[in-house]
Order: C-alpha cells, then sequence, then structure tokens
C-alpha cells in the first residue's frame, strides 16, 4: 500500500518533470523505518547526481558512470535520512559537475522552469537541483558548487542556493571533482528551507579529512551570532554590507543592466533600513577566473583519473589489433568513450597544468593567485578569519580594520538565462569561453572557501527604458535592447558572501534581502 | 667486486628501501592490511578500490611507526610535512596516483652508523606513502589480474645519499636496516614476502671526477640478487670501459629490473621515457603537522635499537663471563621474532633477551646464559621446535635453575626435567614436577652433610666392587675408563648424586 503510493508519487514526479529534465531518477521505494520525528519529515529533497546513494545510481551526468551504483550512502544523505527527509530522486547535473549550464549531461539539458517554452538553460552544473526546487517537484535539493554551481543556477531558475563555507558540510561520499573547491550546498524556494536543511547536515565528519572540527566551527559560529544581535529586522542600523567594486564588470553595465538597476535598488533599500553600504575592492578579483580553471582542471585531471573501466563503470574493450603496449593505450578506449567533450577539454587542460614544465606557471601561480584573493578577503572583512588565525602564533593577529564589513552583496552572475538553442547550436561557432566567464563572480568565494548565498531578487526590467545602456554605440544599444526585452521579468540573483564559518549571518542577511524583494 | 674493473674507477651506489609498515590497517583507509595466504581481494574497503566518493583518512598508527623509523635512522623529523599525488596509469594503482611525500617529506637528514658497515650512511629523507596493488599478468593471454589486498598498505620509502662504495657495504646496509626496523616494530623487513624492497642507483667515475651517469635497478626482493645486480652492471661497463680503454664512455641513463632467473639486469626506460608524474599536493590531506609533546611521545615509547641493546649486554655481563657470542645468539633469536601489528609493546612473548635478563635477577649471568643457549636451545633444536620462551615462564625457569644452584638435582636429572618441560609445558611447580619424576636428589642439601657423604661414600664402594677390571683400568692410568664407573652409579641412583663429588670421593678411595 505504502509502496504504491510511494512509486505513484514517483511516477507523478516523472510526469511532471518531463518537460524540465530535472530529475535523472526516482525514488519509488520508501523508507519504512525512517523516525518519526525528525526534523525534516515530511521534507522530500532531491540529490544532486554526482552525492552517493546506495538506492540509486550515481552517474554524475556521465557515460562513464552511467550504470554505477555506490555500496554507501554519502553523509550527507545519510543525515537528510535520520533527520526524516525523503528522497525524491537524483538530480540532473552537468557531467562531473563540469559546466555552468547544465548542458553536458549524458541525460541532456536542463530546461529552466521559469518559462519552459522559451527553453532556457538551468544553469550550472547542480541545474537538475536549481530547476527541481523552481518547479516545486521537491522542498529543497543538495548540490554541489565548485566554482559557483549552485549560486549561478539558484540565480539563473529564480531560487535560492547556499554554498557554505568549505568544510562544515561533508565530502564523504560526494564525487571528486576539485577536492578543494568542491562544496556540498542547499537549493530551497525560501532562505528558511535552505537553513533547515542546511542545519539538518551540517555536522563534523570523521570520514572527510577535510571537515573542520566542532571547536572551530563553533568559534566562527559565536562571532556570527554576535554580529547578528547588533541590528534587528525593523533596523539594520549597525550591520556593514560592502560593495566589492571589481564584482560589477563591464558585461554588467551594458547588456545586463536590468541586474545592476535591480542591485541598485536592493541597496538603496538596505541602506534606508539603516545598514551601512561601504564601497570596497578586492582588486585581486580579476585573477580569480584563470587560477580557478587552473586549478579545478588540474585537480579534476587527477580526481577524474580513477575512471578506467577496471573495477567499475564503462569498459571499453580494446579492439583486436589495437596497441596494448601500455596501460594508457588499454584504458583509452573506455575514457574516450566514457568522458564527454568538456571533461576531457578540463582534463587535458589540467593535465598539461600539472607537467614538469607548466606547473610552476600554471599550478603554483594559480596557488600564489588564490592566497591573494583569500588575503583580499581578509582585509575587507569585520571578522576575522579563523581558519588563518588558528595557524598563526598570536590568538588575535592585527587583522581586519575598524572599517571592515560584515558581508559583502554583488551580483550572482553577469545575465539571467541564456536561451538553450544558442548554447546548444554546435554549428554556430559559439564563443565557449563565454561559459566560463558566467563564473567570474562565483568563483573568488570558491577559492576562499567562504560561505556564498544567492537570493532571487526582483528583475524591474518590465520597464526596459528606464534601464536603457548609456552606450554611445548605436548598434550594440540596440542589441541590448533586444536582450533586455527578453530578459525581462527573468530571475536575477543577489550573492552575500561572508567570512569562513559565518554562515548564519550570511543566512540572515539572505532572510531580509529575501523579504525586501518580495515586499 | 672490483675483480671487474680496471683500476683507478670508483663505485657510487645510492639505496633506496620501500618498507611495508607493520599496521594492523592501511595508510589511508580502515581496510585491514593483509598476509600473503589470504585469498585475493578480500582486503579492501571502498576507498582502497578507488570507489567514487572516497577520501583518505591518515592513519595515524602507521605514522607512528613512520616516526620510529626516523629516530632509528637518526632523522630530523619535520613538524609541518604534506602529501603529494603522483600520476600515472597502471592496473595496480587504482586512483591513478600514489599518494606520497615528494616535496616535503616527514623526516630528512639522517645519519646511519653501524660497525658492520664501517662507514657512516647519511640517509637524505623517509616518506610515507601508499603500496600498489598487486598485478600478475599473463604474457600470453595479454591479460592482468588484479589482487587489491595491498593496495593502499603504508609504506616507508627510506633514501640513503650515494655513500656506499661496495656492493658488500650495501648488502650489509639493507641487512642491518631489516634489523633496525624489525627492533623497532616497524616492519618484518622480509624480502621474500616483498614487505622490503630495494631500488639501487649505481654509477662509475675516477676518484676526483663528478659522478658518472646513474642507472637505477628496480624492485629487487633480495640481498643476493642486490648483491648480483650491483655486480652484473660493473661487469657491463667495465666491457666497455676496456673496448675504449678508459676513453670516456657515455653511460646511458636508464632504469633496469633485476631478472632472477638469469641474473642479470635488464632495461626497463631510458631517461627519454621518464614519465611526468605530475606531482600535486594532495587537496585532502592538506598539511601534516606533528606537535613536539607528540613527537616526543613517540619517541620515549621507542624500543631499544638493537646496537644500544647489544652494548648495554655486553657492558652488564661480560664481566660475568657472557660473551659477545652468547649475546649475538640472543639477540639474533629476538631479531627474526614475529613482529606484532602497530607497533604495540604488551607481546604476549618474552623475548630471548629479556628472557635471559629476567632469569638472571638473583643469578648467575654466566650460569643462565649456558643453560639457555646450551640446554633450552640445544633440547628445542633437537625436538625440532621453533624458539619460544613460552614452553618454560621465567618463574619456573629459575625455579629450576635454582634447583640446580642449591643441589637438589643433578645437572643430567634437570636436563631430563627441562626437556619433559619443553615437551609438554605445564604450569606444575617445578619441584613438584622433579618430585613426581623422581629426580631429586636423594641427598639433602640441608640434611646432616657428612651423611650424605657417607651415602655416596657407600654407593661408590659398592661400584669399585661390582667393577673390579674397570678400577683396575683406572688405577693403570686409564682416566676416561672413569665414566664408565660414574655411569654405573648414575644408573644405581637414578642420575641423583653429583657427578663431580662422586669422581672425589672415587679419587679418594683409589689413591
Amino acid at each position: 500500500m505504502l509502496r504504491r503510493f510511494a512509486s505513484n508519487a514517483a511516477s507523478s514526479l516523472r510526469a511532471k518533470d518531463a518537460s524540465f529534465n530535472a530529475f535523472v531518477s526516482f525514488e519509488d521505494s520508501p523508507d519504512l523505518f525512517k523516525p518519526n520525528e525528525g526534523l525534516l519529515n515530511d521534507f522530500s529533497v532531491g540529490i544532486k547526481d554526482n552525492i552517493c546513494t546506495s538506492a540509486l545510481p550515481t552517474t554524475c551526468g556521465s557515460a562513464i558512470l552511467q550504470d554505477f551504483r555506490s555500496p554507501f550512502d554519502a553523509t550527507v544523505v545519510k543525515l537528510l535520512k535520520e533527520a526524516g527527509a525523503r528522497i525524491a530522486g537524483k538530480t540532473n547535473c552537468d557531467e562531473f559537475g563540469m559546466g555552468s549550464l547544465n548542458i553536458h549531461s549524458i541525460h541532456g539539458p536542463v530546461v529552466n522552469p521559469f518559462d519552459v517554452d522559451s527553453r532556457r538553460a538551468a544553469g550550472g552544473s547542480s541545474g537538475g537541483s536549481a530547476a527541481a526546487v523552481a518547479a516545486g517537484l521537491c522542498d529543497a535539493a543538495l548540490g554541489t558548487d565548485t566554482g559557483g554551481s549552485i549560486r549561478l543556477p539558484a540565480s539563473y531558475c529564480g531560487v535560492v542556493g547556499l554554498k557554505p563555507s568549505y568544510g562544515l558540510l561533508s565530502r564523504h561520499g560526494v564525487v571528486s571533482y576539485a577536492d578543494s573547491l568542491d562544496t556540498v550546498g542547499v537549493l530551497a524556494q525560501n532562505v528558511q528551507k535552505v537553513e533547515k536543511v542546511f542545519g539538518s547536515i551540517n555536522k563534523r565528519d570523521f570520514n572527510d579529512p577535510t571537515s573542520v572540527s566542532e571547536r572551530l566551527r563553533e568559534k566562527a559560529r559565536l562571532i556570527a551570532m554576535e554580529r547578528i544581535q547588533r541590528w534587528d529586522t525593523e533596523s539594520l542600523e549597525g550591520l556593514r554590507i560592502g560593495v566589492p567594486q571589481e564584482y560589477f564588470p563591464s558585461e554588467l553595465n551594458s547588456a545586463s543592466s536590468h541586474i545592476l538597476s535591480a542591485i541598485r535598488h536592493l541597496l538603496a533599500r538596505l541602506r534606508s533600513l539603516g545598514a551601512s553600504i561601504v564601497p570596497v575592492s578586492l582588486p585581486s578579483t580579476k585573477y580569480a577566473l584563470s587560477a580557478y580553471y587552473v586549478i579545478a582542471s588540474a585537480e579534476g585531471s587527477s580526481c577524474l583519473s580513477r575512471y578506467d573501466g577496471i573495477r567499475y563503470g564503462l569498459r571499453v574493450p580494446p579492439s583486436p589489433g589495437s596497441d596494448l603496449t601500455s596501460t594508457s593505450e588499454t584504458y583509452a578506449h573506455s575514457r574516450s568513450r566514457g568522458f564527454g567533450s568538456e571533461v576531457k577539454k578540463r582534463i587535458l587542460l589540467g593535465t598539461y597544468a600539472l607537467g614538469a614544465d607548466a606547473f610552476d606557471n600554471y599550478f603554483l601561480q594559480a596557488q600564489r593567485v588564490r592566497q591573494m584573493v583569500r588575503n583580499d578577503f581578509d582585509r575587507v572583512f569585520s571578522i576575522t578569519n579563523v581558519l588563518h588565525t588558528e595557524n598563526s602564533s598570536e590568538e588575535d593577529v592585527a587583522g581586519p580594520g575598524v572599517n571592515g564589513v560584515d558581508v559583502l552583496i554583488h551580483p550572482s552572475a553577469i545575465r539571467t538565462a541564456p536561451r538553450l538553442d544558442d548554447v546548444l547550436d554546435t554549428l554556430r561557432q559559439r564563443d565557449t569561453l563565454q561559459d566560463y566567464v558566467q563564473d567570474v563572480l562565483t568563483v573568488p568565494a570558491s577559492l576562499s572557501g567562504l560561505p556564498a548565498l544567492s537570493v532571487p531578487v526582483q528583475n524591474r526590467s518590465k520597464f526596459p527604458a528606464s534601464s536603457l545602456p548609456t552606450s554611445t554605440d548605436k548598434g550594440y544599444q540596440q542589441e541590448a535592447e533586444k536582450d533586455e526585452v527578453g530578459d525581462a521579468g527573468w530571475p536575477i540573483g543577489v550573492s552575500i558572501v561572508g567570512q569562513w564559518g559565518t554562515d548564519e549571518l550570511v543566512l540572515r542577511v539572505g532572510q531580509v534581502i529575501e523579504r525586501l524583494s518580495r515586499g | 667486486m672490483s675483480r671487474w674493473l680496471v683500476d683507478g674507477w670508483q663505485v657510487i651506489i645510492g639505496i633506496e628501501t620501500h618498507v611495508q609498515i607493520k599496521s594492523s590497517q592501511k595508510l589511508f583507509s580502515r581496510a585491514p592490511t593483509s598476509l600473503l595466504n589470504d585469498a585475493p581481494n578480500t582486503r579492501y574497503n571502498a576507498f582502497d578500490a578507488a570507489l567514487p566518493g572516497t577520501l583518505p583518512r591518515l592513519n595515524r598508527k602507521c605514522l607512528d611507526l613512520a616516526l620510529r623509523a626516523a629516530f632509528a635512522l637518526g632523522c630530523s623529523v619535520n613538524k609541518r610535512s604534506s602529501f603529494d599525488r603522483k600520476h600515472y596509469f597502471y592496473f595496480d594503482q587504482p586512483t591513478g596516483y600514489q599518494i606520497t611525500q615528494h616535496y616535503s617529506p616527514f623526516a630528512v637528514n639522517g645519519q646511519y652508523t653501524s660497525p658492520k658497515i664501517g662507514l657512516p650512511i647519511r640517509i637524505k629523507q623517509i616518506q610515507l606513502e601508499q603500496d600498489t596493488a598487486k598485478s600478475i599478468t599473463n604474457a600470453r593471454t595479454r591479460t592482468a589480474l588484479i589482487d587489491l589486498n595491498r593496495a593502499g598498505a603504508g609504506l616507508l620509502e627510506i633514501v640513503t645519499e650515494p655513500d656506499f662504495r661496495t656492493a658488500g657495504q650495501a648488502a650489509e646496509y639493507v641487512r642491518s636496516l631489516q634489523e633496525l626496523l624489525r627492533a623497532v616494530g616497524v616492519s618484518d623487513g622480509n624480502m621474500e614476502a616483498g614487505s622490503l624492497r630495494c631500488d639501487v642507483n649505481v654509477s662509475i667515475n675516477r676518484p676526483g671526477e663528478p659522478p658518472g651517469t646513474r642507472t637505477e635497478v628496480k624492485n629487487i626482493n633480495s640481498i643476493k640478487f642486490m648483491v648480483a645486480a650491483i655486480g652484473y652492471y660493473l661487469y657491463c661497463h667495465s666491457c666497455t670501459i676496456l673496448e675504449t680503454l678508459g676513453a670516456k664512455q657515455k653511460v646511458p641513463q636508464e632504469t633496469r629490473g633485476f631478472n632472477s632467473e638469469t641474473w642479470k639486469t635488464f632495461k626497463l626506460r631510458s631517461k627519454e621515457d621518464a614519465p611526468d608524474y605530475r606531482y600535486m599536493p594532495d587537496p585532502n590531506l592538506g598539511v601534516l603537522v606533528l606537535s613536539e609533546e607528540h613527537i616526543e611521545a613517540v619517541r620515549r615509547e621507542m624500543p631499544p635499537l638493537p646496537d644500544a641493546t647489544r652494548l648495554r649486554l655486553i657492558q652488564t655481563y661480560s664481566s660475568s663471563g657472557v660473551t659477545e657470542r652468547n649475546i649475538d645468539v640472543l639477540m639474533n633469536l629476538d631479531a627474526v621474532r614475529d613482529i606484532a601489528y602497530d607497533g604495540v609493546a604488551e607481546d604476549t612473548a618474552v623475548g630471548a633477551v629479556a628472557y635471559f635478563e629476567l632469569c638472571s635477577q638473583g643469578r648467575d649471568p654466566k650460569f643462565v646464559m649456558d643453560w639457555i643457549i646450551q640446554n633450552f636451545l640445544g633440547q628445542l633444536f633437537a625436538l625440532e621446535k621453533p624458539f619460544s620462551t613460552e614452553y618454560i615462564p621465567v618463574a619456573q625457569m629459575g625455579d629450576l635453575l635454582d634447583l640446580i644452584t642449591t643441589k637438589q638435582i643433578t645437572r643430567p636429572s634437570a636436563k631430563l626435567l627441562l626437556k619433559h618441560m619443553l615437551v609438554s609445558p605445564s604450569d606444575i611447580p617445578v619441584r613438584r614436577l622433579a618430585e613426581k619424576m623422581d629426580v631429586l636428589s636423594s641427598v639433602d642439601e640441608h640434611s646432616n652433610s657428612s651423611s650424605n657423604h657417607d651415602s655416596l661414600r657407600d654407593v661408590c664402594i659398592r661400584a669399585i666392587d661390582a667393577l673390579p677390571s674397570e678400577i683396575a683400568a683406572i688405577q693403570a692410568g686409564n682416566e676416561n675408563v672413569m665414566n664408565k664407573v660414574i655411569g654405573w652409579i648414575m644408573r644405581q641412583t637414578k642420575g641423583k648424586v653429583d657427578v663431580n663429588r662422586a669422581k672425589d670421593i672415587l679419587k679418594q678411595l683409589l689413591t
């Protein structure tokens, strides 16, 4: 009886999802032994398909793992179940999390549920998770964010997406793309739901060597709570919000001025409520994207070297007469067929970056930039980074100044969701570099392991005339105008970024912004 | 070795040793380590099989054993070190990379001095790393079988500076290293079982000139083979040198393997084919931080090193007449003992040295040593039983020795008793056992000594009566016949008399 109910639920979900392609598999056998009293009772959660589940396949959107079923549940999945949540199914994603549009998946692209008929991308790589939440197919979804993979699709689909501080949520059972950047996060319709799920799975895990100690978590959390006490819902007096100038690149001023105007409007509202809006500079931001792609690709080439077709996953036997002199020749057959083009591209890039000749100029240089990006953040925040003070000799290092800010606010993306036809059109020699540039606003927080939350804000471009770009280039202006009309009403996301471990503070500011956007 | 070489050339040898750490679990996973006789693919978990979503977790017990090795080899321990991924595709490497310590090993700059090698050997570094899976390739079918039992087990790579000048020194180093690592409980050091493997770097040059191009011979699994591999290298190059009459001959830099069938090395790859391992810091394991307290705690619990033990034993016991040879016999017994997992101290069986020292407390060390080596060991050897101190616990052995010194039991009877105790060990008190076997001296030390003397004297007189021709021979000067008379007395008394005293009485009676 229960089983039939559950499979009915699964098939109904399957039918609803047909036009979005958000799910790649559905849970149709309910766990009869789940606890009755859990924080997440009656909560249905979608799980990104690069997070291991023992009941459902874990394909990572890749042919090489198309039939792979993990023998264990990821720690975050286990914790969700313990809290009483029901796993709705596995959500679509870019292959191994590599992509910004969720178009690089063996299961096909995800269609943005905001307006299915206009066939726009959901963003990636956690596109399925964002779309599932946006379409109301589940209460919340887990995603992973390596360089923006939660925040970008959250922004494109108009949902809330949290990339927590690195080291809070367990990565045990999360299929690695780039270990030093991969972060599990939560997507939901509102901040409250995100917080509820995040709170249930935010636990130290000894199966993850990068899981941060209870002591440091508590230390950072206390600082965050102290900050939150300084202001209240009536007045934001005492909240210092930084606006980093580097996060408003030329792309925003021209083609996507509606994003700019939405942010300006939001900042004005926040100021009117008493918050201090402080212009800040993070000068290393301009190098962050290149550094990110070097590090992520290098780690990706390493993490993906285990897919060889020997112990599990797709195995393509060498054709008769093929070269078998080396192991790699044998592996090449499975790997060439099993990996998609985007994954291959990044493996090649990463392999090159780690080579003896390139290592210093690419990998090490990128690590140096990563440190510069971290230092930038530590300088502007009013809160010390407990991870860094931990390793230095003095407890209270001369870190942030009195003029520091509590959180940073910037647009989550440089545009709204692009049309799938445009990004999938392989005949037109598309500038694929544009796909990478989409991450420009999200990678710095990833490189620094900081909590970042994308919250939808009102797109005010229903009145295009009020926000026309001021460019004197006639042709350009026309193009922008066209784009403006097309973007009318499409979701825009604003990102709130905080110091390491101050996830509660970030969520609280997100809640304020959410209320302003809705009110 | 140098018989193959033209005079005026110098051989330079460096050794890299891979040592399996004797831990109960693997280096980064909680899967149990395996023995050679475990069925293939029964000792691994999801991490060892490189399943997606698995992450490494350092086994601190491996780390502590590694620290012992570092102390034993006089290395300085880096308070901060890190792990790196060494990438290559080979079917014995499930993840496609080995986790090792390329950029920052945990121990560096050691020095190992052993009187047997004759010169100090500098240790460049020791790194912690993962072992590979085992693969069995079938050349005919061009297939390979993979056994993950060994995959991910903890290894130490111990790298020396090129300080050896002869194959003999190299061989002695590996032997000493085996003994050293076993003594501190780090590894079995068993080359046949593969728990210790060597890579040898050899080059030759004229003294005063820069070192020649080096050749590396990888994965040698016996000392004999190592000596042969070095010899074969020198043989090949002495041929080349002789042919070119000493002209500067370009020696190719290459990596070779050793064929134990032909006793020759074969080319694995040249310098040009040297793989680019694309070393990358492991992003999961981060920096390995060792606190001073932890380092000192491990140092305090270090078992003593063999050279120190030998020296101490000589200093303590040589004045009592214990020889260095005796001490070496005991130490060699300890050197081949099974090593406990994870370096645990609560070893059930007492080692040979400890057994000797415990038994010597309050007794004459030379007397104890003689009984352990000549009788205890000798009888075990005759019975074809392996050495263990568990047959006769320290207290029992002490009681037995005390019965001898207090002359409550004769030496021949004690030997008989010892044999019985070895054949059927029990916890029956030795004295009771002696009573049961009726081997206690009929002549009680504590009773009137003259009466004992008299009774022994009576037996001797009976012997003289019973063996007239033997007595005549003795009186004619044939001293050897005395043993026959003693034998008769022993039979009569069931061996319960003191041989020396009987001899004295006989001599007294016959003069």
